[in-house]
């Protein structure tokens, strides 16, 4: 059991470290650094020098650095496959009567392998865009997952934890607006992020800050529903730590967490828009945003527990 | 601050610097070789004008071997070409030459006309043709690139050729990753060009 809370958080704490990185090989443009799949230019361990290519695999192609960066994408997202697939087989063998904690992680050793799957289309289609948002997508989707079946082992261990608070129960609204809004950012996100890399393409020569002016309504668009956002998690923030009685010190800190993220999102945000798009502040922005994701699901899953006690 | 917090604060910094350096790399990891210069050449484009290696100073140059008839790779090749092409439309520094390898067949009219059939319709791009033995020994000792069963047989790789008319690099014409490849390293060559 206990075994399975460790392998639970680790799974959930290095699928987080692996969209990081894969958010690295993004804004690294890295993506094309193995230009086969699984393997790369044909071997298992990378080449280091041009005459380890294969003959049929154009030698242009071959950059070192972007072949080990792509490289290491490739096996941190095994290890995290394999956390995974041993979290799933020790959360079977102790749980497997608790469908919340069963499927939710049978879903995300799937979707994990389909992750996979999904990284060599990828490469088969020279990181075709909406591959390329569907993979973020599902990592996302996994992530979540993960958390929620390591938030349902927590409440196993402390089955009292929401059993004295008591949150305005007419939340279910603001969480759906928060999700929907949540996933359309998201979505936006990588519009923008794809138009810009559009207009890079048609537009070679142009700096990345004039880039930006070309791109048209999307990132007034991406702003206005941050807005939302803003608005929406200060609502909920109000509703579960001040509207509530004994709230539970995971719904305060996340709460006010979600609001303090999404502040700072906004200012990397106006940071990329308005001064200039550094790829570091690109990779930071998409990864808070899944931290956002992340405890908005804890939000509300402790929301919905502390109902299920007081029911 | 709670000592989680810290830990975590900690951490972020770390992969922050981590990132850093791997995005730095990978934006200094874009080296194009020097391979050799172009060799002497005077061809004729589809005007009927002169266009010879001393054309490719102060430029940079993609130039591949075709012919218009082809039917195998060119069109890929023309495509991606063209492509390019349209891009760099604002790129004075660039130039696109085609050279064909069936001069029998391609006369300077028959350039022209394709030209104008895949809407070349500026100096960015010439179509250059020459007769039979000097295209394969530019071709084959030139560009080192194969040359023995013309036409059919042409190489088609793109070539990239810098402003002072040294060859930098082969790129597969028809590859969609290597296209990639090839837009940022012109981009890199024409930045060093404007300093």
């Amino acid at each position: 059991m206990q075994l399975f809370r460790t392998f639970a958080i680790l799974s959930t704490a290095l699928t987080y470290l692996l969209i990081f990185i894969g958010g690295m090989v993004r804004v690294a443009g890295a993506g094309m650094g193995c230009p086969d799949w699984p393997k790369c230019f044909g071997r298992w361990i990378p080449p280091t020098s041009l005459d380890q290519l294969p003959e049929h695999i154009d030698p242009a192609k071959f950059n070192m650095v972007l072949a080990w960066i792509e490289y290491c994408n490739r096996l941190f997202g095994a290890l995290v496959g394999l956390t995974i697939a041993i979290t799933l087989y020790l959360g079977l063998k102790h749980y497997s009567h608790l469908p919340r904690i069963k499927w939710p992680l049978i879903s995300a050793f799937s979707l994990t392998l389909f992750e996979g799957w999904l990284g060599s289309v990828l490469v088969d289609t020279v990181l075709n865009p909406l591959t390329i948002t569907l993979h973020l997508f599902f990592a996302l989707i996994i992530v979540m997952l993960l958390l929620y079946a390591s938030q349902e082992v927590y409440y196993l261990e402390n089955p009292d934890a929401e059993k004295n608070s008591d949150y305005p129960s007419n939340m279910q609204l603001l969480f759906g607006l928060m999700a929907v809004a949540l996933l359309a950012e998201v979505v936006l996100g990588t519009e923008i992020r794809g138009g810009l890399e559009m207009i890079r393409k048609e537009n070679p020569m142009v700096e990345s800050q004039f880039l930006l002016d070309m791109l048209g309504p999307f990132k007034y668009a991406h702003s206005i529903l941050g807005l939302l956002i803003t608005i929406l998690s200060i609502f909920i923030w109000h509703g579960s730590v001040k509207r509530s009685l004994n709230p539970s010190s995971l719904m305060v800190q996340t709460s006010t967490t979600i609001v303090l993220l999404i502040l700072l999102q906004i200012v990397l945000g106006e940071i990329l828009v308005f001064l200039k798009v550094i790829p570091l502040i690109q990779l930071f922005h998409l990864w808070i945003a899944s931290w956002i994701l992340g405890l908005v699901s804890i939000q509300y899953v402790a929301w919905q527990r502390s109902r299920v006690t007081y029911e | 601050m709670s000592r989680v917090t810290y830990y975590i604060l900690i951490m972020i910094i770390i992969l922050g610097l981590g990132a850093n350096w791997v995005i730095e790399k990978a934006n200094r990891s874009y080296d194009i070789p020097l391979l050799r210069p172009v060799p002497e050449f005077s061809f004729l484009n589809q005007r009927g004008e002169s266009f010879s290696n001393e054309n490719l100073q102060k430029k940079i140059t993609i130039l591949d071997f075709m012919f218009t008839s082809c039917t195998g790779p060119c069109p890929l090749m023309t495509l991606n070409m063209s492509s390019l092409y349209k891009d760099f439309d604002d790129v004075q520094e660039v130039q696109f030459v085609s050279i064909t390898v069936d001069p029998s067949i391609d006369t300077k009219d028959k350039l022209r006309e394709y030209a104008e059939l895949i809407g070349v319709d500026d100096g960015r791009w010439q179509f250059l043709w020459s007769d039979m033995s000097a295209i394969k020994d530019l071709k084959k000792n030139g560009f080192m690139l194969y040359a023995d069963d013309l036409p059919q047989g042409h190489a088609i790789k793109f070539v990239l050729i810098d402003h002072k008319g040294n060859i930098r690099k082969y790129f597969d014409g028809t590859d969609e990753a290597s296209q990639k490849v090839l837009r940022k390293d012109i981009s890199k060559l024409v930045r060093e060009l404007r300093l």
